[in-house]
């Protein structure tokens, strides 16, 4: 969490677009962008890119105020996938609430996604923060590309972890809203066990995601 | 106008976040104040004011103006408050005041003033968060700089502990080797004595042994003398030699076998005296091996000392071995005599040792150019090659367990380089081994001779 402001009555929270290099975590925000109704959310900065790579992150601001007056702002970052940007990295992964690894279907990648994940789990404990706890979804993105790794071979792989798998093809916009919607489910589950959002702020979880999630017309 | 409203905008307490947080979030909060300076609004407002804008404003979300310009305390005047939206969320106002009569110019001056200040935010943002995400990079990065560097400090001072206690344990160690090695070198000593006094012992028994039988013969050769003797003195008593006394003494002399026993008597002392003279001999090699008699150093004949350690290994010598010393003067080498003949002792045992028969040990000695060569060469087994650069080597043996101290040879080795000498071995697997020594022969005094072993 990157605040919680109980004097001004105000929670900002953090949720991260991991994965490796060129594996659609920015396209995944920008389509999400467009999906969402725009009331509930800000404008997506894209901060110094260079060819088509994210260097530092992309920024997706969202918002809903709950029953009880709190107001929540949602902040969702992508990281540089790149190896050399693990600095970069480990300071977005900071105080995070959640993270969506987007990984890339492709059988070549299978090493870097691989290598990702594991890089995931070293910064989050880095970071002091535990991948068995917090909210955590897989995207095996780019499925509408040919050469890729069968889906029943991907779920027999994360079945395992207990982790939730959604296959994506984020140019089209297929699996995203679904990604995040899981995301942001277990997010609230994370936060309210610790802030009481329900107990104390009337925030039930349907309207939570409902408001995050509500598709523009 | 203008001059009693100087354009000096004034900063908000928008910088109290900022200033109070040490660590740099990726995503933390900013107010509108912490992103867009006046600075860069300035020459926008002024040019808003100078084409006839009375007053134009930036507030931020509490009300705090962070920049203006222009008089905004007008009579009659409408205000306009255009919401400025960062990260989408309204985090202040641009405001513009004027005369009612002109609110068209002043809505459009307004919206023109909006587009610029959020095209200002805009990029003002991107390079704030770019800021910040390098310094907290930089921070990251120096703290894992810190954490490294207190580790290789941590380590450094294990490390020198280590190397501190290492030394010291190399010094226990060393010394404990050191006494070790003493030990053993003193037990070879007396390995290579009792052997020694094993085979003189032999020596030894052997003419003590027919000298003691002698004795004894003679012994009962000497009760017959005198029993003889008792009897011619009392056939003489009366002054006349009688008959009867002379069968009497006749008979006496044929039953004492006088006629042999008195030549054999003087053939039993001779061989008693040269019994005992070898006796005293082995006592004067041993003496002369032992140079018990001489001082911790002399100036030797290294022929004669191969002689003496040739003499006390006499019964080491098989009868069918031939010893061949091919010796040339040599100059006096000063050092100790005793420990010479040690370093002679086990090379010339090993040879003796080795079991082949008709063993043939040439001995050569020469002078040549400053340094005494001496070489024994055998006709033995030899050495096996995988072995020859071992066999100076402490504890190193090829004799049953408990038949050889693996020291002999490296004891002739430190006594040879102590006096600045070397030995090597030659070996020809099955047709013998030859040891050569080299001797450096003193010049004047100058030379430092170390203590031997």
């Amino acid at each position: 969490m990157i605040e919680y402001d109980g004097i001004d009555n105000r929670m900002v929270l953090k949720l991260v677009y991991y994965g490796p290099a060129l594996s659609g975590k920015t396209t995944n925000l920008l389509r999400l962008h467009d999906m969402v109704e725009q009331e509930g959310r800000g404008e997506l900065t894209v901060l110094d890119t260079k060819d088509d790579r994210t260097i530092f992150f992309d920024l997706l601001p969202f918002f809903l105020t709950a029953p009880g007056g709190l107001k929540i702002k949602l902040k969702v970052f992508t990281v540089p996938g790149q190896v050399k940007h693990d600095a970069t990295r480990k300071a977005v992964l900071q105080r995070a609430d959640g993270v969506a690894f987007i990984a890339d279907s492709q059988v070549s990648e299978e090493t870097n996604n691989f290598e990702s994940f594991r890089n995931l789990e070293d910064n989050l404990g880095f970071v002091g923060l535990d991948i068995e706890k917090i909210p955590l979804v897989v995207q095996f993105n780019k499925r509408d590309l040919g050469n890729i790794v069968a889906e029943d071979d991907i779920r027999r792989v994360w079945e395992q972890t207990g982790i939730p798998v959604f296959m994506s093809s984020a140019i089209t916009g297929t699996g995203v809203m679904e990604t995040f919607r899981e995301l942001v489910k277990q997010t609230y589950d994370h936060i309210d066990r610790r802030y009481g959002l329900m107990e104390k702020h009337g925030l039930d979880k349907t309207a939570f995601v409902g408001k995050l999630t509500l598709p523009s017309p | 106008m203008l001059s009693d409203f100087p354009g000096a905008g004034i900063r908000g307490r928008a910088n109290r976040k900022v200033t109070m947080k040490k660590e740099y979030i990726v995503g933390a909060e900013k107010s509108l104040g912490e992103i867009i300076k006046d600075i860069d609004l300035i020459p926008f407002f002024r040019s808003a004011v100078e084409s006839g804008i009375p007053c134009v404003m930036l507030e931020d979300s509490r009300g705090d103006v962070l920049c203006h310009w222009g008089n905004p305390s007008g009579e009659g005047m409408i205000t306009l408050r255009k919401p400025v939206y960062l990260e989408g969320e309204a985090a202040g106002y641009v405001v513009v005041r004027g005369d009612e009569p002109s609110r068209s110019r002043i809505e459009a001056a307004a919206e023109l003033i909006l587009n610029a200040v959020n095209t200002i935010l805009r990029s003002s943002f991107k390079s704030v968060l770019a800021t910040e995400t390098h310094m907290a990079v930089v921070d990251q990065s120096y703290n894992e700089l810190l954490e490294t560097n207190r580790r290789l400090q941590l380590s450094e001072g294990r490390y020198r502990d280590l190397a501190d206690t290492l030394e010291k344990q190399v010094h226990e160690r060393t010394e404990e080797l050191r006494q070790a090695l003493a030990t053993l070198l003193h037990q070879e000593k007396i390995a290579s004595v009792g052997q020694l006094a094993a085979g003189v012992a032999h020596e030894i028994n052997n003419p003590l042994g027919f000298i003691v039988s002698n004795l004894n013969t003679l012994n009962q050769y000497v009760s017959r003398f005198r029993d003889m003797l008792v009897l011619y003195r009392s056939a003489f008593e009366n002054g006349e030699f009688t008959d009867e006394n002379r069968a009497l003494t006749r008979r006496k002399w044929g039953d004492y076998k006088l006629d042999f026993i008195l030549p054999d008597a003087a053939d039993l002392i001779r061989e008693s005296l040269d019994g005992a003279e070898r006796v005293r001999k082995i006592v004067a090699d041993l003496k002369d091996f032992s140079h018990i008699d001489d001082g911790d150093r002399a100036g030797v004949d290294i022929n004669r000392e191969i002689d003496r350690t040739l003499n006390v290994l006499t019964h080491e010598i098989p009868g069918d071995a031939e010893i061949i010393r091919d010796y040339r003067p040599l100059p006096e080498f000063t050092c100790s005599p005793a420990h010479i003949c040690q370093a002679f002792f086990n090379i010339i045992l090993n040879a003796l040792q080795t079991g082949k028969e008709g063993l043939k040990l040439i001995i050569t000695t020469r002078y040549e150019k400053d340094f005494i060569r001496i070489s024994f060469s055998d006709n033995g087994p030899g050495i096996p090659e995988e072995i020859t650069n071992r066999i100076f080597e402490p504890f190193f043996t090829t004799k049953e367990v408990g038949k050889g101290t693996g020291m002999g040879l490296k004891v002739t080795y430190d006594i040879i380089t102590s006096y600045g000498g070397t030995i090597e071995v030659k070996s020809v697997p099955g047709s013998g081994a030859a040891f050569g020594i080299l001797l450096p022969v003193a010049k004047k005094e100058n030379n430092v001779i170390r203590e031997a072993v």
